[in-house]
């Protein structure tokens, strides 16, 4: 008899991180559309140390939220996917301000996060409060927002040099993206 | 920070926090500061202590601890015909609303 998973303590086989590249590549061919997304793949990877310790460095948040915008329809909590909130442009945010940051407009789990608190995709006020603690130097002064218009083109050759160069003007030394 | 563990690796980034959460929770549980502050504590280790490219470091949070809700995202085996024809009827009409966005931005020639 094959031994059970209790006996030695095993998780569900289901109980690993989620094969989301091809979970969204059945789920659109179910669809009905034919041609797969073809994510992004690099066999290298840029990677520069700091050049400074955390305690003496600006770093920047990158984020791929969405301003609210009051006249694009319901942007949540619980929203259903509401691309007319998208942004096709670079955008950036006094970071010693507060703001309304919103992921309508992408494709996060639905069934099991409502987008109720921008604290879990947004984390200027984490940063707030472990920079007064003196984990790291300063935030930069501006927050960026990235687009994602899922156009590689666009994101490599406008996108990225733009939020680049954004970073370079508030002397940046590292930055932290977080993706939605 | 992400969730997407597969996606974010292929892609290839220097340092990567992962957080096994649904996703629209990289940084974080809802109305969880303890795991907001953690969170990030963890992404500075990271950026701080990488020695290479690549690096991922899994954070010991769970999301629950049924990992149940795994099986829902984007599962094509759990939805019914008529369900799986809403959802093309929604996203044909999304990327419709989309298309005017990008002309209302000057970005005509994107990709959808």
């Amino acid at each position: 008899m094959q031994p059970s998973d209790d006996e030695f303590g095993f998780v569900p086989e289901h109980d690993r991180p989620i094969p989301y590249l091809q979970r969204i590549r059945d789920y659109y061919l179910t669809l009905g559309y034919g041609t797969p997304y073809r994510w992004a793949q690099y066999a290298d990877v840029p990677f520069q140390a700091l050049t400074k310790s955390l305690k003496d460095s600006t770093v920047a948040l990158i984020t791929t939220a969405a301003p609210y915008q009051p006249d694009k329809g319901d942007q949540g909590p619980g929203a259903r996917y509401n691309s007319s909130a998208k942004f096709y442009k670079v955008y950036s945010g006094d970071t010693s301000a507060d703001h309304d940051v919103r992921i309508s407009h992408v494709g996060y789990d639905r069934i099991h996060t409502t987008a109720e608190d921008m604290n879990t995709w947004f984390p200027l006020p984490a940063m707030r409060r472990l920079q007064a603690k003196g984990r790291f130097g300063r935030i930069a002064r501006h927050f960026h927002g990235a687009p994602t218009n899922r156009s590689h083109r666009t994101t490599l050759d406008v996108d990225c040099p733009e939020i680049l160069m954004r970073c370079r003007a508030d002397a940046v030394d590292a930055a932290i993206l977080v993706a939605n | 920070m992400g969730c997407a563990k597969d996606i974010v690796e292929t892609v290839g980034v220097p340092r990567f926090l992962f957080s096994d959460f649904p996703l629209g929770n990289a940084a974080g549980k809802p109305r969880d500061v303890g795991s907001q502050d953690f969170t990030l504590a963890l992404a500075l280790d990271v950026l701080e202590s990488a020695i290479g490219p690549r690096t991922t470091v899994q954070s010991p949070l769970r999301w629950t601890a049924s990992a149940d809700w795994k099986l829902d995202f984007s599962n094509v085996a759990k939805m019914s015909p008529e369900e799986i024809a809403r959802r093309r009827a929604e996203f044909d009409a999304q990327k419709e609303v989309a298309k005017d966005r990008r002309i209302q931005d000057g970005v005509s020639n994107a990709a959808s």
